[in-house]
């Protein structure tokens, strides 16, 4: 290829470049480079540059406390979705191509088709005090009274769960539809049962997508902040909502941004350790 | 060691056995005995059923009727991973995260062998297929042919009653395949192992086996030693199938049969005037002469349509004068010898009455379908 066709190349990419340089990058820089900036008493920028804003990111627990708890909800998360994803996986992967197969899928990517409200909402009507749920609880004689399960940590959980359960499905079942059928045939073959097959082939050579599936997730469980808000309330201490509380109520847009870098920062060095960590186990089981 | 086949010792006995879905039966076998030791090919064209065949064998089809039974044991109900069975398949189908020796080690790990005796059938297994390097390999290390030798040592480290082959050497190019055929056969000598040979290439059929199974339509047209097969081909099938022979039908009367216009000698056949009668005649078999020089009476005029050259032997078709051709094949015997005529060219072809195979005889001319 000469180089004024690489060039040319360029050119079919250049209106995304433009559009993310302008939507992505420009407001990044702008917010990278108002979390050095000073507040007055009542928060609003000044100029100037200080680090006091990542100081208060890392030394009150208001703030520190809210990343820990969204790295143990984002870790909580990539493997709920993985174990809840596996066996849907395993079922899409081994269908041939029909209606079924495409229903399926569509029930499993429908968490992405709704939209935000709209499935939020479902899960109110579910979770209220007077929901589905509590209605149930009470009419069985599981309890007395209908539980707070609304604004609670594990209904976060269970929202963000499965709001992220299409981005491991998708990956596993590549993965797994990936796999030579006759590997099973040969592992039957020699002796070994369904159980011993999965465990020792299927498991092994589908860890690529659980990987990838759980990178994904993760990712975005670090990040998520809509689903967690609306079902947990502005309580729940969850980075993101920190950082919309910060912007929303406090109106503090430094220490905000000094928050959404250090959130920033803490997923790209968790998901490159996990990355590189599945990378170099693997370099040692497979050579 | 050699273990000598025993007659009549039916090692796998299969009776009746039926499979695929209503309507369309894939596989319809009366019956197949196949003897402890051999070297047993099934061949047959794509579709066949010589893959649902081997498969229901294996235990990845369960037939609809019928049963298997391997030494003696009913087989037919138990799963794949209780029959004892090798298998080795034309995509290698290698544990990729496995190295070479821990492929080989899986089924004895399965089996929980001592680590000792382990590694020392791993060895045994590798060295019989000559890959004792290359046990801290990946598979994909290694080149196609050595991938297969792999796959052949995992499935004999296991000491399977018999192994079953479903097309190993398909994948290879045609040199690797030559060789592998050679290797194949040797080790198969060797340990004596009961093999079941799946393939849809009647060379490797022929080269390779103690007897051929020729399937088609579900059914085995034919069971016999390769020359069995080659030179008694029972059915018309088996006869085009097996060497592309040129099919004829035809009436005898005056003595000879007559297939429209083609003269054969009906030879010790008990054929009477009016009967009708299916023979063929194996293209190399058939001689091509420019001029009338004696046919011995039988033989037929034409004119060459079409003329190939394969390497070691031409291809001619010779359009007779009915309107029929015949695929004559001219082995080509070295640079002093005459290209066989060419296109436009007045040939007679002729051929020796030993030469010619009866398939079938009677009123209908109908090829009807044997074991």
């Amino acid at each position: 290829m000469t180089p004024t066709r690489r060039w040319a190349g360029l050119a079919y990419v250049a209106p995304l470049v433009v559009f993310l340089a302008a939507l992505f990058l420009v407001p990044l820089v702008e917010l990278f480079r108002l979390s050095f900036s000073p507040v007055d008493t009542y928060n609003a920028a000044l100029p100037g540059f200080t680090l006091n804003q990542y100081k208060r990111v890392f030394t009150e627990p208001y703030f520190y406390g809210s990343l820990l708890e969204t790295l143990a909800t984002a870790l909580l998360v990539a493997t709920l979705c993985v174990v809840l994803a596996y066996p849907a996986a395993y079922v899409l992967a081994r269908r041939s191509a029909g209606a079924m197969r495409t229903l399926l899928f569509v029930i499993v990517i429908s968490p992405l088709l709704t939209s935000v409200v709209v499935r939020t909402y479902g899960w109110v009507v579910l979770l209220s005090g007077n929901g589905v749920v509590n209605r149930l609880l009470v009419a069985t004689g599981l309890r007395d009274q209908p539980a707070r399960l609304l604004t609670s940590y594990p209904s976060v959980v269970i929202a963000v769960t499965h709001v992220l359960l299409p981005f491991a499905i998708i990956p596993l079942t590549t993965a797994l539809g990936g796999l030579d059928h006759n590997l099973h045939r040969a592992s039957q073959t020699l002796g070994a049962g369904p159980v011993r097959t999965f465990l020792r082939v299927t498991v092994p050579l589908s860890l690529p997508g659980v990987v990838t599936g759980a990178l994904i997730v993760f990712a975005l469980a670090m990040g998520i902040y809509i689903t967690p808000l609306l079902v947990g309330g502005v309580t729940q201490p969850l980075a993101g909502i920190r950082v919309y509380d910060q912007v929303e109520t406090v109106f503090n847009y430094p220490v905000a941004a000094a928050l959404s870098f250090a959130l920033l920062a803490l997923t790209l060095l968790s998901t490159t350790l996990l990355a590189g960590a599945f990378r170099i186990w693997e370099r040692r089981l497979h050579g | 060691m050699i273990e000598l086949p025993e007659e009549g010792a039916g090692h796998v006995e299969i009776e009746g056995l039926v499979a695929g879905y209503e309507g369309a039966r894939v596989l319809d076998l009366e019956g197949l005995s196949i003897r402890k030791g051999e070297f047993l090919s099934i061949l047959g064209p794509s579709g066949c059923g010589k893959t649902t065949l081997l498969n229901c064998v294996a235990g990845f089809v369960q037939p609809t009727a019928g049963r298997i039974v391997i030494d003696g044991t009913d087989v037919t109900d138990r799963p794949p991973y209780r029959r004892g069975l090798g298998m080795v398949f034309q995509n290698y189908a290698l544990f990729p995260h496995m190295t070479v020796a821990g492929n080989v080690a899986y089924g004895l790990r399965i089996r929980r062998l001592g680590r000792a005796e382990r590694d020392e059938r791993v060895r045994e297994a590798l060295r019989l297929v000559g890959l004792e390097g290359y046990a801290d390999r990946r598979p994909r290390q290694l080149s196609g042919g050595q991938q297969q030798r792999v796959a052949l040592a995992r499935a004999l480290a296991i000491r399977p009653a018999v192994l079953l082959l479903d097309e190993p050497l398909s994948n290879l190019d045609a040199k690797l395949r030559g060789e592998m055929r050679v290797e194949l056969r040797a080790i198969q000598r060797r340990i004596g192992t009961t093999m079941v040979f799946v393939t849809h290439d009647q060379e490797e059929a022929l080269a390779l086996s103690d007897r051929v199974a020729v399937m088609n339509g579900g059914r085995i047209e034919q069971l016999g030693t390769p020359d069995e097969v080659y030179r008694r081909p029972a059915t018309r099938f088996v006869a085009q199938f097996i060497g592309a022979a040129n099919v004829l039908e035809g009436t005898v009367a005056d003595g000879r049969l007559d297939a429209d216009g083609i003269l054969f000698d009906p030879g010790p056949l008990p054929l009477r005037p009016g009967d009708r009668a299916v023979v063929a005649i194996r293209p190399e078999r058939i001689r091509l002469s420019t001029h009338d020089q004696g046919t011995d009476g039988q033989g037929v005029a034409g004119t060459v349509g079409y003329r190939a050259f394969a390497g070691d032997a031409w291809h001619v078709e010779v359009r007779l004068a009915n309107g029929r051709t015949l695929t004559v094949q001219v082995a080509d015997t070295g640079a002093n010898s005459a290209d066989p005529p060419g296109a436009g060219s007045a040939v007679v072809a002729h051929w020796d009455p030993a030469d010619v195979i009866v398939l079938d005889t009677g009123a209908g001319g109908d090829t009807g379908a044997g074991g």
